[in-house]
């Protein structure tokens, strides 16, 4: 028993590489390294000169470095206008739909709530089967979000998918909190708000940014249910044309000698992807429980 | 004993049972609005609503055309086609996209340095969190004839040339584009689950082969992918009940005029006919057809599995 443990100890002290070792580094390096250079040519080609790029691409630097692209962007209007409703598309979409969602969870752990099977599968059924997109744009009409700000909010302030990860947290928090504050007269929103949002701090921060990353990253609702006008044109959509435009035109620039279509749009989606840039690191911390959380309820 | 309960049972509701019934009845609403009024919606499918300028006085007041659509779309070339190109493209991502991930969780579990098994987690997942709209703007862009990356790399491997270079978005190789970029996108994100799945494997299991000699190999083999066969499952699962469901916004950001042949798919077949020729009642028979097989293919996945193996969804 002692040899073994010695023997653990020392392999965990020095880490011997095999053949098979470096082959599976080597592989997942690669990969890495694909996916990598993928963010790694937008970037160098919203550097370069429009005119060198056509000619001859970028390949590892940009080709005749200059900032040119990213003076258009940021002079252009309807590129921010866009921004500015993903912004807030995004903000208020995580606010309304975490506490929304939250609240019906809450209602749905609740041992006061009657006929919980008959909620949970009329929730249920709504992920397995769906209209489609002429009766959702039908009714959107009808209702009159059609091409409004709100059209991005009010349809999805409520996600079943969230509301079973949230309550299957919920259902975790020990009764003895839920029965203590019950015998203090605390009201169902009051205990709610005051014992349950503050323990569920991190899967609440996990569900907000599943959402907010749907949004910020989201074009169809804009292509579908909207005109694409000053307060519903979104900066992925805006993108998605941008590039469509740019593909269009094969080689020289309509613009000047330093920047072309192609790349003005590099610097456009570098800038969209600053955000998504900036939010990773967290996003990271908390994917895994994310994940872990969804996948219990499956 | 019995009789108190069911007096028990049928007591008043008090403040605390209004309040949760109100905040129920609230998301149930949300959800009768937003999904079950669409459902009824799906009746345009069986009306002559093509072409209509008030959708929903064509819903209420046009003339019933029975299962008109269904015939027309069942003998029409152009939907035959794209269900082809749905079903292949979706098999082969059964096939291969779903079990990368997998594969891939196995190769980081193999890594013995945290830090390098970090660092190309966080690469390889990123990807999942860029919008379609840009992923599919680099792929266009690394793909390109004249300025992408790809022609040269593969005139080092002597599959294209710079006079007569491939044309990668083209009718010929864009379900090779689409499935390689879809993997590259998803495989990071994909294995976090399967990771999570290894890492809870009981070491005791390890050890205990370790001292009956067995190798690397087969430890992945005899005791990990048994382990994380249950989570497999599940996802497989979903992933049958999704062969007709693609990412709206997947194909739409690498369509163009010259691929649409071999590109286009229900999802964006879909829109198309809706919002392009405006056949609404046409393209709204096909949804929910789209629908109904899918919750199909669901229920008996999930039958056989639950005959099977004994776990399913639900």
């Amino acid at each position: 028993m002692s040899l073994q443990k010695a023997m653990r100890k020392r392999t965990h002290r020095r880490i011997r590489m095999t053949w098979a070792d470096w082959v599976i580094y080597v592989i997942l390096f690669l990969f890495a390294l694909i996916t990598f250079y993928m963010l790694w040519y937008v970037i160098i080609g919203s550097f370069s000169n429009g005119r060198m790029y056509a000619s001859g691409g970028v390949f590892l630097v940009p080709n005749g470095f200059t900032f040119a692209n990213y003076s258009v962007i940021i002079a252009d209007m309807e590129f921010w206008t866009a921004f500015r409703n993903s912004v807030f598309r995004t903000a208020t979409g995580v606010v309304t739909e975490l506490l929304f969602t939250a609240l019906v969870a809450y209602a749905m752990t609740n041992k006061y709530l009657r006929c919980r099977q008959a909620y949970y599968w009329i929730f249920i059924f709504t992920m397995f089967f769906s209209g489609g997109i002429v009766p959702m744009y039908l009714l959107l009409r009808v209702l009159g979000l059609y091409d409004s700000f709100w059209v991005y909010i009010i349809p999805s302030i409520f996600s079943v998918y969230n509301m079973i990860v949230i309550s299957s947290f919920y259902k975790g928090i020990p009764d003895s909190l839920y029965e203590a504050a019950e015998l203090d007269g605390a009201g169902e929103l009051t205990i709610w708000a005051v014992v349950y949002m503050p323990l569920s701090k991190s899967v609440l921060a996990t569900v907000a940014l599943w959402i907010a990353v749907d949004h910020w990253n989201s074009y169809m609702g804009t292509m579908l249910y909207t005109d694409a006008g000053e307060w519903t044109n979104t900066l992925q959509f805006y993108l998605k044309q941008l590039i469509n435009e740019a593909s269009g035109v094969s080689s020289g620039s309509e613009y000047s000698d330093l920047v072309s279509a192609r790349t003005i749009s590099y610097a456009a989606i570098v800038i969209a992807l600053i955000p998504i840039m900036c939010f990773y690191p967290f996003i990271q911390k908390h994917f895994t429980r994310g994940v872990m959380i969804g996948s219990l309820k499956g | 004993m019995k009789s108190i309960l069911a007096g028990k049972r049928r007591k008043k509701w008090n403040a605390r049972n209004w309040t949760v019934f109100i905040v129920a009845t609230l998301g149930l609403i949300y959800i009768l609005v937003f999904h079950y009024v669409p459902m009824v919606g799906v009746l345009l499918g069986f009306k002559d609503a093509d072409y209509s300028a008030n959708l929903l006085g064509a819903l209420l007041f046009e003339d019933w055309v029975g299962f008109d659509h269904f015939v027309e779309f069942l003998h029409d070339v152009d939907f035959w086609n794209v269900m082809t190109n749905t079903l292949v493209v979706n098999v082969i991502m059964l096939l291969v996209n779903f079990f990368a991930p997998i594969l891939f969780a196995l190769l980081i579990n193999e890594v013995k340095h945290a830090v390098y098994k970090k660092g190309i987690h966080v690469v390889a997942t990123f990807p999942n969190f860029i919008s379609w709209a840009i992923y599919g703007g680099i792929v266009i862009a690394l793909t390109d004839q004249t300025t992408g990356i790809m022609n040269p790399i593969l005139n080092l491997f002597g599959l294209s040339s710079e006079e007569n270079p491939v044309y990668l978005m083209g009718n010929n190789y864009i379900w090779a584009v689409i499935i390689v970029s879809s993997l590259i996108k998803t495989v990071g994100w994909g294995s976090i689950i399967y990771m999570a799945a290894i890492a809870s494997v009981d070491v005791q299991l390890y050890e205990a082969a370790e001292l009956d000699g067995i190798n690397r190999w087969q430890k992945a083999i005899y005791i990990t992918l048994p382990s994380i066969a249950p989570t497999v499952t599940v996802f497989l699962l979903l992933n049958i009940g999704r062969l007709l469901t693609n990412s709206f916004e997947q194909f739409n950001s690498m369509q163009n005029a010259v691929n649409l042949n071999r590109s286009e798919v229900l999802a964006t077949y879909v829109y198309r006919l809706s919002f392009t020729d405006r056949r609404y009642g046409y393209a709204t028979a096909i949804g929910l057809f789209n629908s109904c097989v899918s919750l199909i293919l669901l229920i008996v996945s999930n039958f056989i599995s639950k005959k099977a193996t004994g776990r399913g969804l639900f």
